[in-house]
């Protein structure tokens, strides 16, 4: 009967520093994603618990209140019953007075839709460890993110000031744009609900870009490179097309329904 | 096997080539989808069937960025689950505080009539 303890009998040599890697020693990766990512896919996944109480808040409210029913030509604003969100956000910026309604807010979605389009094209020359072109797409993505971020920034305005004619309120006064406690459009909560949803996504946008401004950084100075890899792209890139989807479900349900 | 013979041609560290067709195909599809979401907002009537439609059409969409461009597609079976099944219990909230609202505009509107 041997007395050598087994841990005695180990060679002194690199195995005991090394890392443990076996199976049930935590050297496999679950779902065969990095930790990184795996992380990024469930703060993804409790981001959009947040944003889809924000949306179902939405729903709520709008079902509480009265609903329009008369033509669709002849509405007015009011704060007896919810607005029709194309008769709201129907202005264009250089073009005022002009009645067209969705116009801004498709082209923020495209701008939206092509920045994604722009960070997968980074996260591929990334694959391709391909400098030069990760640059020249996180560039754009940049690009395509501030502009949203300033196309919001005048539609916040816009809403915010109101029209010309204005609405006259229960107190009998005429009040123009919307603040949190007062609305020309319709009821207070649909400024309360247009500034909290929009404003958070645009919050998201902003924090994109300075995650993104990071990667730029970080790529122009070989970091990635050094590396070996550019998985921080990738997971960049998870969290902004992440902004995208979400934008996808506001304007449905904010813009379009 | 030839496309496989030159990519093992290549020279050390040259970078290979762009892959980009299914990115723009996806945008395509996206851009596609939002124009016709566009247009059933303003030919039809607003009605829960127009909602419906719009609905659809929006998952669809959701369904391409997350599948293509998030990569999700191509991750193993068990995350994919993990990421979803949560977000199936959202429609539920949905449906659940649609209905709570419509029921509190209800009792608010008809309470002395």
């Amino acid at each position: 009967m041997s007395t050598t303890s087994t841990t005695q009998t180990l060679p002194h040599n690199a195995s005991i520093e090394r890392p443990r890697s076996g199976t049930w020693d935590g050297g496999n990766e679950p779902f065969k994603a990095s930790y990184g990512k795996l992380m990024m896919w469930f703060f993804l996944l409790s981001d959009a618990f947040t944003f889809a109480a924000f949306l179902t808040t939405y729903g709520l409210m709008r079902h509480r209140h009265l609903a329009f029913t008369g033509d669709h030509a002849k509405f007015e604003f009011s704060t007896a019953y919810w607005p029709i969100p194309d008769k709201v956000f129907n202005s264009f910026p250089g073009l005022h007075g002009m009645d067209l309604p969705l116009a801004f807010v498709a082209l923020m979605t495209m701008i939206l839709i092509f920045s994604s389009v722009t960070m997968v094209l980074a996260v591929e020359a990334g694959h391709r460890m391909d400098k030069a072109d990760v640059q020249k797409w996180l560039l754009w993505t940049l690009l395509f993110g501030a502009t949203f971020v300033s196309c919001q920034a005048w539609e916040w305005s816009h809403f915010i000031h109101g029209t010309e004619e204005g609405t006259k309120m229960l107190d009998g006064t005429i009040f123009h744009g919307a603040n949190l406690q007062m609305n020309q459009y319709g009821p207070v909560l649909f400024a309360d609900l247009f500034f909290f949803i929009t404003g958070f996504h645009g919050t998201h946008v902003f924090s994109g870009l300075v995650l993104l401004t990071y990667c730029f950084i970080a790529t122009t100075n070989g970091t990635f490179e050094k590396r070996g890899h550019y998985e921080m792209v990738e997971k960049v890139g998870l969290y902004w097309h992440f902004v995208d989807l979400v934008w996808v479900f506001v304007f449905t349900f904010f813009y379009l329904v | 096997m030839a496309h496989h013979a030159t990519d093992h041609n290549q020279p050390i560290g040259e970078i290979p080539k762009p892959v980009t067709g299914w990115i723009w195909k996806t945008f395509f599809v996206l851009v596609g989808v939002t124009a016709l979401e566009f247009a059933v907002t303003f030919i039809m009537d607003p009605s829960t069937f127009r909602n419906s439609i719009l609905i659809i059409l929006t998952i669809f969409k959701a369904f391409f960025i997350v599948a293509e461009f998030m990569h999700l597609k191509h991750e193993t079976k068990g995350l994919i689950w993990s990421i979803l099944v949560p977000m199936a219990l959202l429609i539920w909230l949905m449906v659940a505080l649609i209905t709570e609202g419509s029921a509190i505009g209800e009792a608010i509107y008809s309470a002395f009539s």
